[in-house]
């Protein structure tokens, strides 16, 4: 079966540009706090949405709705009218994470394919055995714990598809199980769609270069000949045991490019990248040289160097192929 | 990094520059960016409650900065001295910035790799970059001239652009692509 | 039991830590002695790895603990992975006679249905959870720990036979990772870490850069350096449609802790005695109780 390889888009000039440069599928969310990558400035409105499935099926390729927060206890209307949204736009899937979001698509959008999102951290076969069971999932994203040894055991013992990301930001915590965000900010991925979120953000010019501060907390300090990223709180530097060390992650990207052929041999169906916050040159960049990667994978021809190719778009200027390979944990 | 090799004005452009009243320079982008908010108002809806934030942007080869209000019709573009003080500061070489505008440059690297540095407030600065990201602008959106005058005003500002960039940035230098 | 309508139960909450044996067994004798907790867990909820070590001890403790009159809830791992891990898992949720506390869905479909508690490690943040939860045999739910008091109010409005508990005392638990931080920080592999974590048996205390108390490190996962410390008045509580308050044990004195929970829950004491007493115990960190009110979960507990 061929590889699916499924894209960022995070506005609709980077879902034509993820569509032309080859993606089989666009991954997008609307503009609220019903997605995961709820920054301003970004994201689909609904009329937006529609017009973006449009252009993705005109060439051939596919549109996944990222539905993937959990509502708070009486504010279920967003995430009830972005479903309701994503089926007027014609969405050939949904990506959610909330049981009761799973629980309203299955009964009241029943022609709607489910997909379940990083953000259920469902990764053993007894977890993936409930969402299909329960609401007739169709497809999993896998947590980013997993080595490729632990993916293809698993994909034995289900009957879902899987989707596993190989290339982008990298959480080293279990999505949809982070709540670091909230400890300093008040709003995390789960709730607000956000981690890091920028309002609490700032950067303070100092003597010896920029501190970059959380709600208060310095989380990190850079030099002025250094390169800065956008702070995302595990990436940051902390002093621990009488040690300061990017405890949690170093400020790296995933690129699992090298892995592919075996993640394909594992049984996965889709390979994802992450980025729905970067720029359109990075996702047309990053798309071209995946597609190429997957087509040279399954034409049999020699594997692509992408690990060169892709070395100026990550973060920090450093790659890593993360929990695929035991020795990250 | 790039900063000592950044592409600066050469220094007649500089002069010149410097002598234009600033008036006529403050109506006719006014009068842009409320064509453009005609135009195409999504791209101000990106912004959201963002739209009505200060955002002074300052070419550092130049000796004044703009003082731009995107608030759709009613948005607002002054000439303002350097040491201006808004809600969000956007510094850097003029060609840089306006590289940014075009999406000529990536804007993950233009906030991030230094060249050009921003201060205040980060919600505001990120929504300005994703709106401006979607926009894909053309110089004449920026001059509010469109059709055929449009098509020529920017195939011959384009070629002033990178013109401009040869003779500010020699060819052992960076280019944009590796920002 | 029979309690008053409104009466507010207390649970101690699994251990979070890395404890010996020995000092688990010392810890659970002076709990079912003299605390005033009438739910106790146990069972090892954050690292597979470490269940070799305490498992020996828990039939002795679970004894000891019903034994003294404590309703007894064996909690279940948050992040099960291995063949081994989700074994222990589905041998656990056989358990007939107790309740099992889940910590991750790998749990809930092996549960059949017996009744269970949901712990804070499962994302039930709204009614519809709450009600597919109870479907399936939840009894009480303790709530995720981001999740504001408000929140718990309206679920608990729309679910009433449900028990709601919220994490009253602790550092907060706020993730998990396949990575083993306690191992990276001394250098080493997670599958050969030396069980390094027993050095620190409130957690490791990480700062800034400038030196802030921020977090606090326990193997796998990662906790506030802060303590939350919700004291609310039992009407305030009562209201809210709290029924539980769970304290998380730490190495300083729970039977105090519990004392003054108890206190307080019976309108013996008011809210600021209580965080009086609670700052008088030696504990890890700054009280903090931001959550609870729908802010940042670092701000200092009492402000409201």
């Amino acid at each position: 079966m061929a590889i699916e390889l499924v894209c960022p888009a995070g506005t609709p000039s980077a879902l034509r540009s993820a569509v032309d440069a080859g993606a089989h599928a666009v991954y997008c969310g609307f503009a609220d706090e019903t997605n995961a990558r709820n920054f301003p400035g970004l994201n689909f409105s609904p009329a937006e949405m529609t017009k973006g499935v449009r252009y993705a099926h005109d060439h051939g390729a596919k549109v996944l709705v990222a539905i993937n927060t959990f509502p708070k206890a009486g504010t279920f209307e967003p995430w009830r009218k972005a479903l309701a949204a994503a089926e007027e736009a014609q969405a050939d899937a949904v990506i959610l994470a909330d049981m009761a979001v799973l629980d309203h698509a299955a009964t009241h959008h029943p022609g709607l394919r489910l997909h379940l999102s990083v953000q259920a951290a469902a990764n053993t076969p007894e977890a993936i055995g409930f969402y299909a069971d329960t609401f007739n999932v169709k497809r999993v994203v896998l947590p980013r714990v997993l080595s490729v040894e632990e993916i293809a055991k698993l994909n034995k013992e289900i009957d879902v598809e899987t989707e596993a990301f190989v290339f982008g930001g990298l959480c080293p915590m279990t999505e949809g199980r982070c709540s670091l965000s909230s400890y300093a900010t008040g709003r995390s991925p789960n709730l607000s769609g956000v981690c890091s979120p920028p309002e609490h953000v700032e950067y303070v010019e100092e003597a010896d270069g920029t501190a970059v501060r959380l709600a208060g907390f310095t989380i990190d300090r850079f030099g002025k000949d250094e390169a800065a990223g956008y702070p995302t709180l595990c990436k940051g530097c902390f002093v621990a045991g009488g040690k300061s060390t990017h405890l949690f992650e170093d400020p790296v990207s995933l690129n699992a490019a090298g892995l592919v052929g075996r993640l394909a041999d594992a049984g996965v169906t889709a390979l994802k990248i992450e980025g729905r916050q970067r720029g359109k040159g990075y996702v047309a960049e990053v798309v071209k040289t995946f597609r190429a990667v997957v087509d040279a994978i399954e034409a049999g021809g020699d594997p692509v160097k992408a690990e060169q190719l892709l070395a100026g778009l990550v973060e920090g200027g450093r790659q890593t192929s993360g929990a695929y390979r035991k020795q990250w944990r | 990094m790039l900063e000592h090799q950044s592409p600066e004005l050469p220094r007649p452009a500089r002069l010149l520059a410097a002598a234009l009243p600033s008036w006529p320079l403050e109506m006719v982008l006014t009068r842009a960016l409320r064509a453009l908010a005609d135009r195409r108002p999504e791209l101000f809806e990106r912004l959201g409650v963002h739209s009505r934030c200060v955002f002074v942007v300052r070419p550092t080869d130049l000796d004044f900065a703009f003082s731009v209000v995107p608030h759709r019709w009613q948005g607002r573009v002054s000439v303002v001295r350097p040491e201006t003080r808004g809600d969000v500061h956007i510094e850097g070489p003029l060609l840089r910035l306006l590289g940014l505008l075009d999406g000529s440059l990536d804007g993950d690297a233009l906030f991030f790799n230094r060249v050009i540095s921003v201060s205040g407030r980060t919600d505001a600065l990120l929504a300005l970059r994703n709106a401006i990201e979607e926009a894909e602008l053309a110089p004449s959106d920026l001059l509010g001239v469109s059709g055929r005058v449009g098509r020529f005003a920017d195939a011959a500002i384009l070629r002033a652009i990178q013109a401009l960039q040869g003779m500010a940035e020699p060819a052992a230098n960076a280019t944009p692509g590796a920002l | 039991m029979d309690r008053p309508e409104n009466h507010i139960g207390l649970t101690l909450g699994p251990v979070l830590f890395n404890w010996s044996a020995e000092r688990l067994r010392d810890f659970y004798a002076t709990i079912a002695d003299r605390s005033a907790f009438d739910r106790v867990h146990v069972g090892e909820v954050v690292c597979g790895k470490r269940m070799p070590f305490s498992d020996p001890v828990w039939p002795d403790i679970i004894a000891m603990l019903e034994d003294a009159g404590k309703e007894v809830v064996v909690s279940a791992l948050a992040l099960p992975a291995t063949v081994r891990e989700r074994k222990t898992i589905a041998a656990l949720c056989e358990d007939d006679d107790r309740l099992v506390e889940i910590n991750d869905v790998t749990a809930l479909s092996q549960r059949g249905g017996k009744p269970f508690v949901v712990g804070p490690f499962v994302n039930v943040y709204n009614e519809g959870t709450v009600r597919l939860m109870a479907s399936r045999g939840a009894r009480t739910v303790c709530v995720p720990v981001e999740l504001p008091l408000a929140s718990l109010t309206s679920m608990a409005q729309s679910c009433p036979d449900i028990e709601f508990e919220v994490f009253a005392f602790g550092r907060l638990p706020l993730a998990l990772s396949g990575r083993c931080y306690h191992a990276r920080l001394h250098g080493l592999h997670k599958d050969s870490c030396r069980f390094i974590c027993d050095q620190d048996p409130d957690g490791l205390d990480v700062e800034t850069m400038d030196g802030q108390p921020f977090l606090a490190a326990n193997g796998i996962q990662t906790l506030s350096h802060g303590v939350q410390a919700f004291c609310p008045a039992p009407e305030e509580a009562a209201r809210a449609g709290v029924r539980r308050l769970r304290l998380s044990p730490h190495t300083v004195n729970m039977v105090a802790a519990g004392d003054t929970y108890r206190s307080l829950l019976d309108g013996r004491i008011e809210p600021a005695e209580a965080l009086n007493r609670l700052r008088g115990l030696n504990l890890p960190g700054e009280l903090v109780d931001g959550y609870e009110r729908g802010l940042a979960g670092c701000l200092a507990a009492g402000q409201a």
